[in-house]
C-alpha cells in the first residue's frame, strides 16, 4: 500500500521541480487519506483499557479507604 | 480487694461507659450521618458508580447539605490517594464506586451507574460497569 502513496515521479530540475513535488504531495495526500479513518476508534479503545487497568489496580486501596473512613460511607 | 470495692469499681466503669456512649450518640456527627443512612434506606440517597453519593428525587435541606458535605470529604480523600498512586482523582473515585456498588449497597437501596436512572438493588449482585472487571 505504501508504494502506491509514493509513486510520484522523481522531480525534474528547473521549473518542473515544483510541479513534480506538488504532484507528489497531492498523490501522497490522495493515496493515503484512507489511513486516517481507523485512528479514532483505536484511540478510544486504548483509553478504556488503560483506565480499566488503573481501576483494577486501585481496588485494594479503595477497600482500605472505605474501611478507614466509615463516616464518609454510611449504609 | 474486697467484694464491695470491686462492685463499686464495676459500677463506676459502667457509669463511665454509659456516659461516653450517651455523649457520642448525641453528637452532631452521629446525628448527621444517621440522616443520610435513613435517606439511603428510604431510597432518596444512593451510591453512584462515580464514587459519590447522589440524590434521587427531593430530600430535606438537611439531607442535601450532609450529602454534599460527605461528597466534599470523599473528594479530598480520593485526591490524597490519587496523588500517592500517581493516578487521576476520577480513577480513584471510579475504583471506590466499584467497591460501594459491589459490596456496600444493600438490597432495597438505590444506586446509579453513569447517566442511567436510579435503580433499586434486588437480591442479585449489581451488574458492575466493565472497567470494574475483577473488583471484589
Amino acid at each position: 500500500m505504501s508504494q502506491m502513496c509514493e509513486q510520484g515521479r522523481p522531480a525534474r530540475p528547473g521549473g518542473y521541480a515544483l510541479g513534480g513535488a506538488a504532484a507528489g504531495i497531492a498523490l501522497l495526500l490522495g493515496g493515503c487519506i484512507t489511513v486516517k479513518a481507523p485512528d479514532k476508534p483505536i484511540e478510544i479503545n486504548l483509553n478504556v483499557k488503560v483506565q480499566q487497568e488503573v481501576v483494577v489496580r486501585l481496588q485494594k486501596d479503595a477497600q482500605d479507604l472505605i474501611q478507614n473512613n466509615p463516616e464518609l460511607f454510611p449504609q | 480487694m474486697t467484694r464491695k470495692s470491686s462492685f463499686l469499681l464495676a459500677a463506676l466503669g459502667l457509669a463511665v461507659v454509659g456516659l461516653t456512649g450517651a455523649l457520642l450518640s448525641s453528637g452532631p456527627a452521629m446525628a448527621q450521618s444517621g440522616v443520610v443512612a435513613s435517606a439511603m434506606a428510604a431510597g432518596t440517597v444512593g451510591e453512584q458508580a462515580d464514587g459519590y453519593l447522589g440524590i434521587n428525587g427531593s430530600v430535606s435541606a438537611e439531607v442535601r447539605a450532609e450529602v454534599e458535605s460527605i461528597n466534599i470529604k470523599r473528594r479530598a480523600a480520593y485526591t490524597d490517594l490519587a496523588a500517592k498512586r500517581g493516578v487521576t482523582v476520577a480513577d480513584v473515585a471510579a475504583a471506590t464506586g466499584c467497591q460501594t456498588l459491589a459490596s456496600r449497597v444493600k438490597p432495597g437501596q438505590v444506586y446509579r451507574i453513569g447517566t442511567g436512572g436510579w435503580q433499586t438493588k434486588g437480591s442479585a449482585p449489581i451488574p458492575l460497569p466493565g472497567y470494574c472487571a475483577t473488583a471484589n
